[in-house]
């Protein structure tokens, strides 16, 4: 074509539109993708911002503290105080006939005896209130808690750094908290830490200090733990008083994170920043509502990737000097 | 490169006039193939992307609705005449060639497939709409085939926000009709209209921090995943120049980014780009987006002019980019409408010139009047010997994580910002242990400002994708604990730019690994035998 379009008019044609209206509807076509654009990007800025400033209203949950990030309503915010002092830690099979390879202490020994610092142990299992409170805050973990779960049922799908992302936070709410217990915020200030139990920390708390197999004694039991069924429950549902410093739900409901390594026994806790060419793999313990009585005992041991997100798996915090 | 139709030699052309209101009949037939388009299962597949495709159909509808009245009431014919011109449909076959070769290895592209006839329906018939309000003669051709391809070579919008592609095209083809100049005597457009959309909606991007409703970045970084992907494009460029004597502009801006590029390197002991001496996605630019000759100098010195200014401002973007925290891909879209505004200053310098043996230096007097074939035998000369030193397809050390950490611990120029951005494009690809450094420099806060939230966040990508130490960094906030990079690892971070080495033998993927400096693949035994 050799000619430019503006000599390409039909001649028929007395008038030609002029550009300014084109050009007019193009400088708005413009300048509304530059708004729109605008706009998404502070509307995403602001559901972020909204998220982190909002209180999320969550409903009151009996026995729960709606004021204070849904921590069970105790005198200790629901922390249970564990005694430093030595335990009882594997199986020996002649007791506990259920027991696995993997809970031998070594090749010559049964079980192993592990000296403990004294510690803080959560009276239940973290629940779903209190981590939506978490991610209320963080609004990358959005929509994290499914919005049909019950408040006082245990989190679960959650993944082992996400475990420990809410232990971060609730140590700067409890540290920055006027209304922390002083019990808690001494502990705090002398260099206590919230986290996910050890497996040493968790067994002790589970089974006390007279080697039972189960929290409430060597007798199996359905009285005291949700295990074998196909739900989970409340937690606490199962009231458990004759368990060891009375923490509810350490058998069942939902297998527990724990922020040791999986190794082979015997528990020694300095090995944990050992075989870092290995993929990682986190125990858990306690064994989940579908799980059936061997899988409930104080001394089993799970592995558990640290990326996995099930509705069997959930955790407890515990505040411990490392 | 999209061709105007309005400054192209008609010496090929196959003309034939249809008129009357009845060539309304064609629009319309494409707007409803539109619709019918949107019912394939890919758009289907998101809400917004189906209303997108519904949306810009009705408003295609509503506008011929409106021509059609109008036309009736003033008793006027809508003409278009059919119209192929080589330039168009050449420029067609290489970029389609391009997106079959790179789609190969990057499949998006071909899922791509769809919504790429859709906007090439959209932009037929809102061109041929956009002439008829002008009440002008429509010439269908093959013209609005390779802007449409032209565009998606460089930024498609997600699903989510595809009517944005739309208006996109829309403002291209209103950008070549309305803003126009006198040029020569002749009215004609001044912006390439690729990359005047492209270039407009960079900046509006970048001005809103929006880049991530897009595939800019990943279609910028994907082409290398092609084999020898400088070796294709440099053989496919070959026939646009060979056909459209563009060597000059495309040569030209090669030259000048391989030699400042050099001179760079040379002066910092640091590859001024990481994946290249050029960047692929900028090699595919200089051959098929500032290549327009109806937006371009016409002199041969000028077309030198504007290659090497091409190269300049890629090169000087990309770094003002980078300082200002944004997306470095955009340097060679944001360069070419600028250059397009300065053609009439560069032709003027050069009549300006009144040295005459710089003049005859560029007249056709080379190869007996071929100048072309001249010119392109020495950008093959130029580009065999780019090659051979390994400057295209070859290993490059812009891309090696082990030369930008030695080059980091002897503080050379911006060494530990490239080492970081590297780190951060393979933690990305969930290379745990290049989340896990991360983490640890934003912990350590030595070569980056210390920022425990953003170490954190690394640290659990790391952990999740099963890196221990990263795990073991989240426990305790006073621990940096590092580990070398385990085997899924290396098989990401020595892709340099390529496929993922997830079918690479144990045994190879460690002595590929010492061959790239990796110091504890070579302690490994088959390592060891491997460097000797």
């Amino acid at each position: 074509m050799s000619k430019s379009q503006d000599q390409q008019i039909d001649p028929n044609v007395s008038q030609v539109p002029g550009r300014t209206l084109g050009l007019a509807i193009m400088c708005l076509a413009i300048l509304f993708v530059a708004v729109w654009m605008s706009f998404q990007s502070r509307q995403s800025e602001s559901l972020g911002s909204a998220a982190s400033s909002s209180s999320f209203e969550q409903e009151a949950i009996t026995g729960f503290l709606n004021d204070a990030w849904f921590l069970p309503d105790e005198p200790l915010l629901g922390f249970v105080q564990i005694p430093a002092g030595p335990f009882t830690m594997g199986s020996n099979p002649a007791l506990d006939r259920l027991a696995y390879e993997n809970e031998r202490w070594s090749s010559n020994r049964r079980q192993g005896t592990v000296e403990v610092d004294d510690f803080y142990i959560g009276l239940f299992e973290v629940t779903a209130a209190q981590f939506r409170a978490f991610t209320a805050e963080n609004p990358d973990l959005a929509n994290r808690v499914a919005a049909d779960i019950q408040g006082d049922m245990p989190v679960t799908n959650i993944v082992w750094p996400e475990a420990l992302a809410y232990a971060r936070w609730l140590q700067q709410k409890l540290e920055n908290s006027a209304d922390t217990p002083a019990e808690l915020r001494n502990y705090l200030a002398a260099g206590g830490q919230l986290s996910l139990p050890s497996e040493a920390e968790w067994e002790k708390a589970a089974r006390g200090t007279d080697g039972r197999i189960f929290p409430w004694g060597n007798s199996p039991s359905k009285e005291f733990a949700n295990y074998g069924s196909s739900t989970i429950l409340a937690v606490g549902s199962r009231s458990c008083t004759e368990c060891a410093f009375g923490l509810q739900d350490m058998s069942g409901n939902v297998w527990e994170l724990t922020r040791s390594p999986l190794q082979p026994y015997p528990y020694n806790p300095n090995d944990d920043a050992q075989n870092l060419s290995e993929d990682a793999l986190w125990v858990m313990r306690g064994g989940s509502f579908a799980d059936g009585l061997g899988n409930v005992r104080a001394a089993v041991r799970g592995g558990v990737d640290p990326s996995v997100r099930n509705n069997t798996i959930g955790f407890r915090l515990v505040i411990s000097k490392p | 490169m999209a061709i105007s139709a309005s400054t192209i030699s008609s010496g090929s052309n196959n003309k034939q006039t249809h008129s009357s209101l009845g060539a309304f009949k064609f629009p319309f037939a494409l707007s409803i193939a539109l619709i019918i388009l949107s019912f394939v299962p890919r758009v289907q597949g998101n809400v917004t992307l189906a209303w997108s495709f519904w949306g810009a159909a009705a408003g295609l509808l509503l506008w011929q609705a409106y021509l059609v009245f109008n036309s009736r009431n003033k008793n006027e014919d809508r003409v278009f005449s059919i119209l192929l011109r080589p330039q168009h449909y050449i420029q067609a076959m290489v970029q389609f060639s391009v997106y079959a070769y790179w789609g190969y290895y990057w499949r998006p592209v071909y899922d791509h497939a769809w919504l790429i006839l859709a906007q090439l329906i959209f932009a037929y018939t809102f061109d041929m709409l956009l002439a008829w309000s002008r009440r002008r003669e429509y010439s269908l051709g093959f013209g609005p085939i390779p802007i449409i391809l032209s565009i998606n070579l460089f930024l498609w919008f997600r699903d989510d926000w595809f009517y944005m592609q739309f208006i996109m095209i829309a403002v291209g083809f209103m950008g070549k009709e309305y803003v126009r100049w006198n040029r020569d005597g002749r009215s004609s457009h001044i912006f390439n209209p690729s990359a005047f959309a492209l270039g407009l909606f960079s900046l509006v991007l970048i001005a809103t921090n929006t880049t991530d409703l897009t595939w800019g970045q990943e279609i910028a970084s994907t082409l290398t995943l092609a084999p020898n992907i400088y070796t294709f494009l440099f053989l496919v460029g070959l026939v646009v120049m060979y056909f459209f004597s563009i060597t000059l502009v495309a040569g030209m801006a090669a030259i000048t980014l391989f030699g400042v590029s050099a001179l760079y390197s040379a002066g910092t002991g640091v590859p001024y780009f990481l994946d290249s001496e050029i960047p692929a996605a900028v090699f595919l630019g200089l051959h098929l987006l500032i290549t327009d000759p109806s937006t371009s100098p016409r002199t041969p010195l000028g077309k030198t002019f504007f290659g090497v200014l091409y190269g300049l401002g890629v090169f000087g973007l990309y770094t003002l980019l980078g300082a200002m925290g944004e997306p470095t891909f955009y340097d060679k879209l944001l360069v070419v409408p600028l250059l397009n505004l300065s053609v009439i200053a560069i032709d003027r310098t050069v009549r300006s010139i009144h040295s005459q043996a710089l003049l005859n230096v560029w007249k056709e007097s080379w190869l007996g009047g071929r100048s072309n074939l001249a010119h392109m035998s020495i950008w093959i000369v130029i580009f065999a010997s780019m090659s051979f030193l390994g400057k295209t397809d070859g290993k490059h050390q812009g891309d090696s994580l082990p030369f930008w950490e030695q080059a980091c611990a002897s503080d050379l120029p911006n060494a530990c910002g490239r080492m970081l951005q590297l780190e951060a494009t393979y933690c990305g690809d969930n290379a745990a242990w290049a989340c896990n450094e991360l983490g640890a420099h934003y912990r350590e806060g030595i070569i980056a400002d210390a920022n425990q939230e953003l170490s954190m966040a690394y640290f659990s990508r790391g952990c999740e994708l099963k890196f221990r130490a990263s795990c073991l960094n989240l426990l305790d906030t006073d621990l940096v604990a590092r580990e070398v990079p385990h085997e899924l690892d290396l098989r990401l971070l020595l892709r340099e730019g390529g496929q993922n080495l997830m079918t690479l033998s144990e045994q190879e993927l460690y002595e590929r690994a010492c061959q790239h400096d990796w110091v504890f693949a070579c302690e490994n035994t088959e390592g060891a035998r491997a460097r000797i």
